[in-house]
Order: C-alpha cells, then sequence, then structure tokens
C-alpha cells in the first residue's frame, strides 16, 4: 500500500514534469509510460478506502475503490494510452500538459470518497479540458472554449451548492447514493447532468468538441460525460427521471446527426446520444442495467476515441472538416487504413455482433426490457437504429466516397490526402484491437463489472435480430441516399438561447449598464471629494453649512425675482468667502482653548452622568 | 465495388430474415416481439421515420446557414 500512490497523482505529477523534458524523443517516451505507469498502480491497487486525508475536519478520501471504480479507471487509463500514441507527433508541450491534468483529474473524481474530493477534481477537469480546445486558436475555437467552461462553471456551481446543502442537512461528505428529492440533491444532480450532456444541456458539446484540436478532441469524448456517468451510477441509481431523460437524449442526438455536416460535430451528437444509453441505464437501477451502463462506457470511450481519430485524421490531412467539402473526392482510394480502422468503429457503436457495442449496447436494452418497459425499449432499437445509419454508414459515406449532389459544383482539383502519420494509425490500430477482442470475447470486460453478470449477448435470437435491425437500416440508406448528403448548414439547438440571448444580455453590459456604473462612479467620486476637502477642518464644518445655506437662499432669491441688481458682486463676495473658509486650514493654535475650558466640559458631562444616573435609580 | 456490396446486403437480409422466420424466440418481454421479422420491419421503417422526420425537423427551422451565429 504505501508503493502506490493515487493514480490521479502519477498524471498530475507528469504534467508538472513534462515541460521540463527538453529532448523529444525523451518526452514522447515519458508521454507513454506515465499512461503505463498508471496502469501498473491500478493492477496493484487494492480494494478498500484509503488515502485518507483529514483537512479542516473533514475526511479527504482520495482512494475509494471498489469494482465500479476499478473498472472506470482501467478504461481511463487505457484511452489515455491510446491518445498519447495517438497525439505523439505533437510538439506543443501545452497540449500534453493539459491532457495529463484532464487524465488526473478525472482519475481523482473515479477514485474520490467523499464529495469534496471530487468537487476540486470535477473543477480542475472543467479548467484543464478548455485549453485542448483552445490550443486550436482559431476564433471559433476560442468562442466556444469560453462558452465550454461558462457552462461548466454554471454547472461546478450547481453542483457546490448542492454539496454544501447535502453536507450542512446530512453532515455526512460520504460521496454515495443520495435519495433523490429535495433542493440539495436536484443540484447536485443538475451539475452532474451537465457534464453528462443531457438534453437541454447537452449543447456546450456539439458546441466546442468539433472545434478542438485534432488530438485534444480524443481526450475530450472519453472523459467529461463518462466520469459524469460514473458518478451518476454512484449517487442516483433508480432516479425515474433519469430513465426518460436517458432514453430522450438516446434519440435527441440521433435527430441531430442527420442533420449535421461538420463530420466531428455528427459524431458529438452521437456521443450524446450513446451516453443516453448509460443515463438510461442509471435510472433503470437494476444490476443488469448497471452492468451494461458501465459496460457501455466502456466500450464506448474505445470506439468514440476510434471514430474521432478516424475523422480526426481526415482533417489532419485534408483541413476540411465538412461532408460538403469531402463527398465526392474518394478518399478511400487514399487513405484505405484509416477507413477501415473507421469501419471497425463504426461497425462497434452500431452493435454489430462480433464488435464491442453489441455486447454492452443490448444489455442496456435487454435490461428495459427485463423491466417491461416498453416505450424505452422502442426508443433505444430507434436510437440504434440512427446510430447505425449515420456513424456506420452517412458518415463514411459522405467522407470517403459520396457522390456530388447534382446540379451543384465542386471545386476544381484534387484534395491533397494520404494516410495519417503512423502514430496515428498505431492508435487506431490498437483502439480497433481492443473493440473487436472485447466483442469476440466479451469475459474480459463482463469480468470487471461491478455485478455478477447473467447476460449471454450471443444467443441466436439476439444475434439475428440485430442484424435484421442493421440490414434493413442498410437497405433503407440505400434507398434515401441521395437525401442523406450533407448540407451546407449548421443547426440551432439548446445553446441559441445563450449564443442569439447572450449577445443581447452582452448589449445590455456594454450600453445602459455601463453607463449606469459610470453615472454612479461620477456621483461617488464626487461625494468623496467633498468629504475628503471638508475633513481638511471639521471644526469649521457648521461654519460652512450656514455660509453655504446663507448663499443658496440668496442666490435662489436672485435668480427667482432678479431683484437686487446691486447685490450681484455682496453674492460674489459671499462666495468667495465661503471658499476662502473651506479652503482655511486645521491649525490647532487658532482653536486653543484654556485648560479650565476642558475641566468645564468634563465637570458638565460629569453632572449630567450623575444625573441620568440617580433618575435611573429612582 | 457498389453493385458487389448490393448484392452482399440483400443476400444478408434475406439469410437474416429467413433464419428469423424459422427460429422464433422462446421467451419474449412484448408483444411485438412475438410477429415475425419484426426487427427487419422495425429497422427498415425507423430509418426511414427518422430521415424523413429529422429532415423535416431541420427544414422547418433548425437548420440555419453557417454564419447564423456570426
Amino acid at each position: 500500500m504505501i508503493d502506490i500512490v493515487p493514480p490521479a497523482f502519477i498524471f498530475i505529477l507528469g504534467a508538472i514534469l513534462l515541460p521540463v523534458v527538453r529532448e523529444r524523443r525523451l518526452r514522447q517516451v515519458f508521454q507513454l509510460l506515465i499512461p503505463v505507469i498508471a496502469f501498473i498502480d491500478l493492477l496493484y491497487m487494492p480494494e478498500g478506502t484509503y488515502w485518507i486525508y483529514n483537512f479542516l475536519g473533514y475526511d479527504l478520501i482520495l482512494g475509494r475503490v471498489d469494482k465500479l471504480s476499478m473498472c472506470f479507471g482501467y478504461v481511463f487509463v487505457i484511452v489515455a494510452f491510446l491518445g498519447m500514441v495517438y497525439a505523439l507527433h505533437v510538439r506543443e508541450v501545452g497540449q500534453h500538459v493539459a491532457a495529463f491534468l484532464y487524465i488526473g483529474s478525472t482519475l481523482g473524481v473515479t477514485f474520490a470518497g467523499d464529495i469534496f474530493t471530487l468537487f476540486v477534481f470535477w473543477e480542475i477537469m472543467a479548467v484543464s479540458s478548455v485549453f485542448l480546445i483552445w490550443y486550436q486558436r482559431d476564433k471559433p475555437a476560442l468562442d466556444a472554449g469560453f462558452r465550454y467552461i461558462m457552462v461548466h462553471i454554471f454547472g461546478g456551481c450547481a453542483l457546490l451548492a448542492g454539496i454544501i446543502i447535502h453536507v450542512s442537512n446530512t453532515g455526512s461528505t460520504h460521496f454515495g447514493f443520495i435519495e433523490y428529492g429535495g433542493l440539495a440533491s436536484q443540484l447536485i444532480l443538475l451539475g452532474f447532468i451537465i457534464n453528462a450532456a443531457v438534453p437541454p444541456f447537452h449543447a456546450w458539446l456539439s458546441d466546442s468538441y468539433p472545434e478542438a484540436t485534432v488530438t485534444g478532441s480524443i481526450f475530450l469524448t472519453a472523459f467529461t460525460t463518462k466520469s459524469a456517468v460514473y458518478v451518476l451510477l454512484r449517487t442516483f441509481p433508480g432516479v425515474e427521471l433519469l430513465v426518460w431523460l436517458g432514453a430522450i437524449m438516446a434519440v435527441y442526438g440521433v435527430v441531430y446527426a442527420v442533420l449535421e455536416n461538420d463530420i466531428r460535430r455528427l459524431l458529438a451528437y452521437h456521443i450524446i446520444s450513446q451516453v443516453g444509453y448509460m443515463v438510461c441505464g442509471v435510472g433503470l437501477g437494476t444490476e443488469m442495467s448497471m452492468n451494461g451502463t458501465t459496460a457501455h462506457a466502456f466500450c464506448h470511450i474505445l470506439y468514440k476515441a476510434l471514430l474521432f481519430m478516424g475523422v480526426a485524421a481526415v482533417i489532419h490531412v485534408t483541413g476540411r472538416r465538412k461532408l460538403t467539402e469531402l463527398q465526392g473526392r474518394n478518399l478511400y482510394k487514399k487513405m484505405p487504413i484509416c477507413l477501415s480502422l473507421y469501419m471497425i468503429g463504426g461497425f462497434s457503436i452500431s452493435a454489430v455482433p462480433l464488435f464491442n457495442g453489441f455486447i454492452s449496447k443490448t444489455m442496456v436494452v435487454a435490461a428495459a426490457g427485463e423491466l417491461h418497459r416498453p416505450i424505452i425499449h422502442l426508443l433505444l432499437h430507434l436510437a440504434s437504429i440512427g446510430t447505425f445509419l449515420h456513424t456506420g454508414l452517412k458518415l463514411p459515406y459522405g467522407t470517403w466516397f459520396g457522390r456530388v449532389p447534382e446540379g451543384e459544383k465542386i471545386e476544381e482539383g484534387e484534395i491533397e490526402a494520404k494516410e495519417p502519420p503512423l502514430n496515428m494509425l498505431i492508435a487506431m490500430g490498437m483502439a480497433a484491437f481492443l473493440c473487436i477482442l472485447i466483442g469476440v470475447y466479451p469475459k474480459i470486460l463482463y469480468s470487471i463489472l461491478p455485478y455478477p453478470v447473467h447476460y449471454h449477448p450471443y444467443t441466436l435470437n439476439h444475434i439475428v435480430s440485430m442484424m435484421q435491425l442493421l440490414l434493413l437500416t442498410a437497405v433503407a440508406f440505400w434507398l434515401y441516399i441521395d437525401k442523406l448528403g450533407g448540407e451546407p448548414t449548421i443547426s440551432v439547438d439548446t445553446d441559441w438561447f445563450y449564443r442569439k440571448p447572450g449577445v443581447l444580455i452582452l448589449w445590455l453590459c456594454t450600453h445602459p449598464l455601463q453607463d449606469l456604473r459610470f453615472r454612479l462612479q461620477g456621483f461617488v467620486t464626487k461625494i468623496v471629494a467633498n468629504v475628503s476637502s471638508l475633513s481638511k477642518n471639521p471644526i469649521l464644518l457648521p461654519e460652512i453649512a450656514i455660509r453655504y445655506i446663507h448663499l443658496r437662499i440668496i442666490n435662489r432669491l436672485y435668480h427667482a425675482f432678479e431683484l437686487y441688481e446691486d447685490k450681484l458682486d455682496e453674492l460674489k463676495e459671499l462666495e468667495s468667502r465661503l471658499v476662502a473658509v473651506r479652503e482655511m486650514r486645521y491649525d490647532e493654535n487658532v482653536y486653543r482653548r484654556p485648560i479650565g475650558f476642558g475641566v468645564l466640559v468634563a465637570v458638565i458631562l460629569l453632572f449630567l452622568y450623575g444625573l441620568i444616573y440617580f433618575i435611573k435609580l429612582r | 465495388m457498389g453493385r458487389r456490396l448490393k448484392y452482399i446486403l440483400f443476400i444478408s437480409c434475406g439469410v437474416s430474415i429467413l433464419i428469423g422466420l424459422f427460429f422464433r424466440p422462446e421467451h419474449v418481454h412484448f408483444w411485438w416481439e412475438k410477429i415475425p421479422v419484426f426487427d427487419a420491419i422495425f429497422g427498415f421503417l425507423g430509418c426511414i421515420v427518422i430521415v424523413l422526420g429529422s429532415k423535416a425537423l431541420g427544414h422547418r427551422g433548425i437548420q440555419k446557414d453557417e454564419d447564423y451565429y456570426d
């Protein structure tokens, strides 16, 4: 126990040390070594609760290790390694530092045993991940990054408020099951579902992930939403609200994906859709659905990373990110390996048998079936169709093959394209390998799930019904292939509410509010100036006051009746005397009184005191 | 390539539907799972509904010009 350290610290230490390593090759080795060390660390972590530190009377627990947190811990470290391999060619150290901090804080959240530790890592996660967007260094990325961090700060505030109410109500900082109902739990849930991108709080995801750097987006897809799923599993299993939110979310993402033209944004909408299955599984709250959620999060992280790697590679080599720019260019001839690896991810997310999505997604759907939830069951089925339609068919067709819609001209010349750098392909290859390995041999994953698994994915019925669903989806795709080409549009989502009225609020701030500020500032400054000039000689205050009032009365009379033409000089005289009095400095010699005066005042006060005392005594 | 893929698709559709017709699941949760080849019908119709429904929504206000927010 002494030999192992919290895995979060390994990554955070790595983030601190990384910029110190100047030699590029050495740094690359270091980048890969950190996840490996963390993985070995995980293997040696025994189950239990440890690394407890007392802070201001509260126990901060950095190591709450059970099967659930281990399962998430494993996949986070695996995808950290894959992402680092994929980003190995990036020379900018800052990106890697941000990624390490992001991974480290996610692991901190995963193994946190109390809600304060959770909150601290939760916030580091938000702050470090935004740099993966900002490093893209163009205006859309900067703007999207700001919106991203604003939404997460809002979520963090809701979470903190909920935590404070919760702790003061119950007195416990334990991070575990929270009874849903009441303000504290609602605020905490709000904080969590904002990170899980549950509609209507999902728009930050589809807004910002496509703007991130090519390599940064891989990390983004894995950590924020899945750590939110993890905390939901811990705190709110069996909340009915989540069942419906999850099922609607699964279909919602699919609907928007139909309309999307940006290839990474299309995949981002599928993250929302897939996380819908997990949120729904949390809400169902049975052992099977919780297992399914955990398994699906595990598989989702792997295949989503693979899918994002595939399209990010296309963006990396062509510099284009829209279907309308890519379709009809026959890129498959130039990057067949990339396409093949992407398709493995596409089959995985679509839950094709022998790929990992099949063994996890069907588990959640089956859990809905076992609970006899017909509408949920059908909604999840519908989302499966949409998933295959877009990620498995429309996106690869539009990106690597595709037809130019009739009547539209494409720009002359070929698109420069080739296979992406070797490290990218290796990362994709490893992710693809894991997708297939888990799909073919699900026992590896099932053995680390939190509850015993009694589910058998490979029954004839499961396989046949899934194949029917997917194959007929493909047939329908073929029929509507011309309708599904990209359109050069963007889709209005719930981010409209802070992007369009947001401009209004900005105007409100820069115009009326700013004006008010100047007025207030001027007013207060005037008061301060007056008070400071008057306090030069406080003893003269009564005299100044009398002179001032006198002057004002004379002045008013003069202006009101225009009498006393000859008094004008007198008025000026009064004014100049007032100024002279105000200018008069305090001089102690002028106001010095004989010592007897002081004694007299003391005696009078003493007399008054005595008088009051005796009256009171009566 | 396109033609060959089409054949593979149609043949595998046929095979999966045939298997689905002959091997019925013994234990079902919902009444519609007893309908033969329900999943095939659901997949086909569901796909069309998603495509047409989303496009209809999109063209009725969700889709905007690319400079909408600028």
